[in-house]
């Protein structure tokens, strides 16, 4: 149904963006404090996340954790992602490739990296490579479908054009497919940061003994729920982030590549 | 004969009635100083060019949104609201059916907005579909239909709605001519045969003249002084009428010269 | 379109006796490089046992959990949707949880609930429901601008408008956000297995991989992709089903 227009100005619209979660927070609050207050472990409330959150910042251990989970997210983003626009390009454009392909792929494709964990600690022992390999393996497979997936959505009519003006096979793909894809592309690899941050997390979790998972796994298993939820909070503002400035930026490339914001 | 009032002469209470109505969007009067009494059973042709107002018009007589100045009137209630007793027929076909029903679903969505038996159903499904030939395709789906199938098939159920009046937003705009043909035809006949009043949006002069009781041309970027009704056209030609002939008949060559000669002026 | 599955089998094929001449040169561990042999011989011993019992049980979890989350997701889902006046409120918020991680709660909820399969229940739901969610929102508040017309020219209650147009118009997206929860369902239900020392396939590859025993591990994951695999396709089949006739 529709919208009731006249409420979208500026400072009404943000207010009535955080009234909701600022309303869960607040409950959020009040809970943990009666929990602490009848001797609970294993809650805190934000307040005192927030507090420990900021101590982390400024004793200086909350950059290493967090500069090594973004790292190892990004390198293995980097390769997995990389690899996977390489190959669904050229899946997206070889029928025959695909066709061959296809079972292979729905086959390894549902393997959740975290299976791979064990597998991979043996290979690469702890550390970056154990989760960077993991975060390529888990970002390659969606990088792979949908920019294959782009690669067989170019406007046929495009590509006969190019044909019609004599480009040869490269050309057309230089010129056309590549152009044609970057706004799908760009997409596609900011789905791919958030899977590449939810992978390391996880790896780390399940684990690895570094970066912000293992921090938040080391809280809870301490008993310091306040740096727990520090570090989950910290996590959620990280994907965020992340998140906000990719779309930013899709915008922006978007604009500058005519198409429709 | 043309009359320069398209609000003179009609009897004192008109079936529906635009009395001096402004609409503004985006801050700009698209509609201005909008006058038109349209009586029961007439068939009224709206003409412009793109962006002249008309299916600006045509909305607000569909309750679809609100004057910001004057009143709309339909049997002397004021229009703040669509109702079911007006039916009315979109451009886009495509996005006015619902594609995960069949026809027969798709007629019946009137039924059931209406709140119709059930019983009552396959009846006036059935009829509704015989009105406008589809009645082969009642279990296809629009996905299968060519263009003109599936804005007979909105039509369809626009009629199911047994409505009094039928307002069309350059209905056959997106088809091709010859299928084009056949629907005013239909259309012509349907109007005839259920005593239905119609308002009828077009950018093709020799469509409205051809299907209208009165032709009305609407100028754009209407102003104080220039409301944006600008002429009325009679179109005294008997019906019913025929594609060849009609287009051919001296009458309909002169009010088409009339009519192309006051919009191609700038609508003066 | 030609079929794939010819071309499809003999790619697999020869990939898998790639895999096997690997193992055989002895570049790599048989530690963490079984050859196919083994793996088939661990593959069909363990479905006549713990295997069997294993992939019951994360099939289980994943399935509750998912179902849980379709339910409450379209639920959701619908009731946001259909509020003009709630959902300005919410929407920001949960387009804001859309990026993150699911796994990340897990600990919180080991601290709240203990290692339990409750706790890694709840845990699968919660991360399936959001896809489901956010698909069903988008879905249903992405109905033709046409079809709004036609709904207030009919004069539908916000009900009817919601059962008639707003669901139907839903179906494509909320099956992808179904098959997105299924995925969510089944790498949390592996994670929790493997944390919280729950019976299942994570479970079970940690066993594995902690014995050196790299066949069974490697069966394990046969299963699991298999089991992946299966659930995707079923959705798409009941897709296709539901979309019969339309074009899309």
């Amino acid at each position: 149904m529709p919208e009731p227009r006249g409420s979208r100005r500026w400072p009404w619209r943000t207010l009535r963006a955080t009234a909701f979660p600022l309303l869960l927070l607040g409950l959020f609050e009040a809970t943990a404090r009666r929990a602490a207050a009848l001797g609970s472990e294993v809650l805190a409330p934000p307040s005192a996340a927030l507090r420990a959150l900021a101590q982390a910042a400024l004793d200086g251990s909350l950059w290493p954790a967090t500069g090594f989970t973004l790292g190892a997210a990004a390198l293995g983003l980097l390769l997995g992602a990389g690899l996977g626009t390489l190959a669904g390009v050229t899946l997206g454009l070889s029928a025959r490739a695909s066709r061959a392909t296809f079972l292979s792929i729905e086959l390894l494709r549902p393997l959740p990296s975290v299976a791979l964990l064990p597998l991979a600690m043996l290979v690469f022992g702890f550390g970056t490579g154990l989760e960077t390999s993991l975060v390529a393996f888990g970002t390659f497979w969606p990088q792979l479908l949908l920019i294959q997936a782009a690669v067989r959505r170019v406007d046929p009519q495009l590509l006969e054009l190019g044909r019609l003006l004599g480009l040869s096979t490269a050309q057309r793909i230089r010129k056309i497919v590549l152009p044609a894809i970057v706004p799908r592309v760009f997409t596609a690899l900011r789905l791919g940061m958030g899977f590449a941050l939810v992978i390391a997390v996880t790896v780390e979790l399940a684990g690895n003994p570094h970066g912000m998972g293992y921090a938040m796994l080391l809280a809870q298993q301490s008993l310091a729920p306040a740096m727990m939820i520090g570090w989950l909070a910290w996590i959620g503002v990280i994907g965020v982030l992340l998140n906000t400035t990719m779309l930013r930026l899709q915008r922006a490339l978007d604009r500058r590549m005519g198409v429709a914001v | 004969m043309s009359a320069p009032d398209p609000a003179a002469g009609q009897p004192a209470e008109p079936f529906l009635r635009f009395d001096r109505v402004a609409i503004r969007l985006g801050g700009k009067d698209v509609v201005s100083l909008a006058r038109l009494d349209v009586a029961r059973g007439e068939f009224v042709c709206i003409v412009g060019p793109s962006g002249c107002g008309k299916t600006t018009l045509l909305r607000a007589a569909a309750g679809l949104l609100r004057p910001a100045e004057g009143e709309v009137r339909r049997n002397g209630r004021l229009i703040t609201e669509p109702s079911r007793e007006m039916a009315m027929v979109f451009q886009d076909y495509g996005r006015a059916l619902l594609p995960w029903r069949t026809v027969d679903g798709n007629v019946a969505l009137a039924l059931e907005a209406a709140g119709t038996p059930r019983t009552e159903w396959p009846g006036r499904i059935a009829d509704a579909l015989r009105k406008v030939g589809l009645q082969a395709h009642g279990q296809h789906f629009p996905a299968q239909l060519s263009g003109g199938m599936q804005q007979r098939a909105q039509i369809a159920r626009c009629l199911a709605q047994r409505p009094t009046l039928m307002l069309l937003d350059e209905p056959f705009g997106a088809l091709d001519a010859i299928t084009r043909q056949g629907l005013q035809d239909e259309l012509a006949r349907l109007a005839r045969e259920q005593g239905l009043t119609v308002l009828f949006v077009t950018h093709d002069l020799e469509e409205a003249i051809y299907l209208g009781d009165r032709v009305i041309a609407m100028r754009t970027n209407p102003g104080p002084g220039r409301p944006s009704l600008a002429r009325a056209i009679e179109v005294p030609i008997d019906r019913p009428r025929h594609q060849l002939a009609t287009r051919e008949d001296p009458t309909f060559l002169r009010l088409r010269r009339e009519l192309f000669d006051h919009i191609e002026r700038g609508h003066a | 379109m030609k079929s794939a599955w010819p071309a499809s089998l003999a790619l697999l094929a020869a990939l898998i006796a790639l895999w096997w001449a690997a193992s055989l040169t002895g570049w790599f561990s048989p530690a963490f490089l079984p050859t196919p042999q083994a793996t088939a011989a661990s593959l069909t011993e363990g479905l006549r046992g713990d295997l069997l019992q294993a992939s019951l049980a994360t099939i289980g979890r994943m399935l509750q959990g998912w179902l849980l989350a379709a339910v409450a997701g379209i639920a959701l889902g619908a009731a946001i949707a259909s509020s003009a006046t709630l959902r300005p409120w919410v929407q920001p918020t949960l387009e804001f949880l859309r990026p993150l991680p699911a796994s990340a709660v897990m600990p919180l909820a080991i601290a709240l609930y203990g290692l339990s399969p409750a706790m890694v229940l709840s845990v699968v739901a919660f991360g399936a429901l959001w896809p489901t969610l956010l698909a069903t929102v988008h879905g249903i508040t992405s109905v033709e601008p046409r079809l709004i017309d036609v709904a207030r020219c009919l004069r539908l209650s916000r009900a009817a408008f919601l059962w008639k147009m707003g669901l139907p118009n839903a179906v494509p997206d909320i099956l992808a956000g179904l098959r997105l929860s299924l995925t969510v369902a089944l790498i949390v239900s592996t994670l929790g297995e493997m944390l919280a020392s729950q019976d299942g396939l994570g479970l079970a590859i940690l066993v594995a991989s902690r014995a050196f025993r790299a066949s069974e591990l490697f069966a394990c994951l046969v299963l699991l992709s298999l089991i992946g695999l299966a659930g995707h396709a079923l959705l798409v089949l009941a897709g296709r089903w539901l979309l019969r006739g339309q074009r899309h």
